[in-house]
């Protein structure tokens, strides 16, 4: 590309980071109007913008609970990637494996059938049970949560591999072996992200729903105390930190997707 | 024939190949028996649905024949082998690997060292005229050097048969009529047994030594009509396409296939 092509580009890209951001500006304003200048909702009820980012400026040098703003931070991010990295290193290489090999795939399927239905926040009691409070019980309800999707991905994406594709492996000369790790694996590559995608999301769902039901630490936890003790600004704040931690963890992964799947057209 | 009888490399022996559809068998291929010698361009042609692509698929063993058998060199094909190397109508590229890397694909699993193998890969890049895109994904190139691709990789795999069903049939007339003339090429400067399945009976009687016409579902063979110097032209593999193809000998063949394969479309209903 020219330089002029890259210059119209850049500027194109930047008139949709501007459009982004004041459509944030603008959501801020209209809560402002609502709150602040209208005063339809008492603070009590949904307290202002200004009220919201003080208590989150305030948070992160006064600690709530046993640990300041960015240590419940910290410490959801710890439970998520403990729990979604558990879920995906037992969910990718069972279900390349059920996918491949169809009496594998007979005998777990009754089982995984009748447990992936079952809400990830149901366990919740056994898993208090099991782990006590603390961490284990939390990355447990995350990793069942995280395991399922990525699970059944992978099998889609190996079970599901282009016909045409290991035939031509075959009549090249390729063993079973080789057309596994040559061309299924990498074939099913897009699914299996897609899978670890939908894995983080419903993690940080059961995170989130985990601190609500038994927890001192996190940002869910943040969230349930902003309820009990009449400070919804404490509710809103973890809220907000929750969507950017989605928003940055889905970044990342498209990021990721983009390099491992670099042969696809756009 | 000085001596050097020709060698049988493929004989099909009374083959029957079924087909499954929505769960239900439909008989493809139906008592049909062939033999292929070596270094012979033997070309398909019938309606659609003939079975004319089950029957490739048993010769590369990759369907199994519920009777009769498929002997290459005398041995029973009991599945798929580099020996016999397939060209699919949709090229069947990895789309992650590179140009050089998909044509080197086979040659890693005959155990040919690396150096040796990228030789082979250059070879085969300019027999098809890819030069400069080696280091290019699938999806980044044309149809037709999609399908050059494929040609080079199974031409740099060396199989001894060469099985290539409808490969010019996703082309526009334009790029197919250059591909019909470099593998018409190719065929003179590296000559292989090939069995080559198209829906062209222009295509069919330029590239083949001999032009089979199947009949509609199930499929059988109706007539073997040879294609020489006799009843074509001397080196018609060194012509181009266009040149060929409105000789008065051409249009006679032509009006012959034609004939045969439109009285089977015609007498099954199949328009």
């Amino acid at each position: 590309m020219n330089r002029w092509g890259e210059r119209f580009f850049a500027l194109i890209y930047q008139e949709k980071i501007v459009l982004s951001l004041s459509s944030i500006l603008g959501f801020i304003l209209f809560w402002h109007m609502l709150t602040d200048v209208l005063g339809l909702f008492p603070p009590l009820f949904l307290p202002s913008p200004e009220k919201v980012f003080f208590t989150i400026y305030e948070k992160i040098t006064v600690p709530v609970g046993e640990e300041r703003l960015f240590g419940h931070v910290g410490i959801s991010v710890v439970r998520i990637l403990v729990g979604v990295g558990i879920a995906l290193g037992l969910a990718v290489p069972l279900g390349i494996l059920m996918g491949w090999y169809e009496d594998l795939d007979s005998v777990t399927s009754p089982i995984i059938e009748v447990l992936r239905p079952i809400p990830p926040i149901a366990w919740i009691p056994l898993a208090i049970l099991w782990f006590g409070i603390g961490l284990g019980s939390k990355v447990f309800i995350i990793a069942i949560g995280a395991f399922f999707p990525a699970l059944i991905n992978t099998y889609i994406g190996v079970k599901f591999v282009d016909v045409l594709l290991i035939k031509a492996a075959k009549t090249l000369g390729a063993k079973d072996k080789d057309i596994l790790w040559e061309v299924v694996l990498p074939a099913s590559v897009p699914l299996i992200v897609a899978g670890i995608r939908i894995s983080i999301g419903v993690g940080m769902m059961c995170l989130v729903a985990a601190e609500l039901v038994a927890a001192s630490s996190g940002l869910g936890y943040l969230i349930m105390l902003g309820g009990d003790d009449l400070k919804p600004e404490l509710s809103i704040m973890g809220m907000i930190l929750i969507g950017i931690l989605g928003l940055i963890a889905d970044r990342i992964i498209l990021a990721l997707e983009r390099k491992v799947i670099y042969w696809k057209k756009e | 024939m000085d001596g050097n009888q020709p060698k049988d490399k493929i004989v099909a022996d009374h083959v029957s190949v079924e087909y499954e559809k929505d769960a239900k068998n439909f008989l493809a291929v139906d008592d049909v028996s062939m033999t292929m010698q070596e270094g012979e361009f033997v070309v398909i042609v019938g309606p659609s649905g003939c079975g004319k692509t089950t029957f490739m698929n048993t010769i590369a063993g990759l369907v199994r024949p519920i009777q009769g058998k498929v002997l290459m060199d005398g041995q029973e094909i009991t599945g798929p082998s580099a020996e016999r190397g397939v060209v699919f109508q949709q090229f069947a590229l990895f789309p992650w690997k590179t140009v050089y890397e998909n044509i080197e694909f086979g040659l890693k699993y005959r155990g040919i060292g690396k150096e040796q193998r990228a030789e082979i890969v250059q070879k085969y890049v300019q027999m098809v005229k890819l030069e400069g895109f080696e280091n290019s994904y699938p999806h980044e190139l044309s149809g037709g050097m999609k399908q050059r691709v494929a040609i080079a990789r199974v031409y740099a795999n060396r199989p001894q048969v060469l099985l290539m069903d409808e490969p010019f049939g996703a082309l526009d007339a334009q790029t197919r009529t250059i591909m019909q003339e470099d593998l018409s090429e190719m065929f003179v400067s590296e000559k292989r047994t090939v069995l080559f399945i198209t829906h062209s009976v222009e295509e069919a009687i330029y590239l083949g030594d001999r032009v089979v016409v199947m009949t509609a579902r199930p499929g059988k063979i109706k007539k073997n009509i040879h294609i020489s110097e006799e009843n074509l032209v001397p080196n018609r593999r060194q012509m181009g396409f266009d040149d060929v193809i409105n000789m008065k000998e051409f249009l006679a063949l032509k009006a012959e296939i034609w004939s045969l394969i439109k009285a089977e479309i015609l007498a099954k209903h199949i328009f």
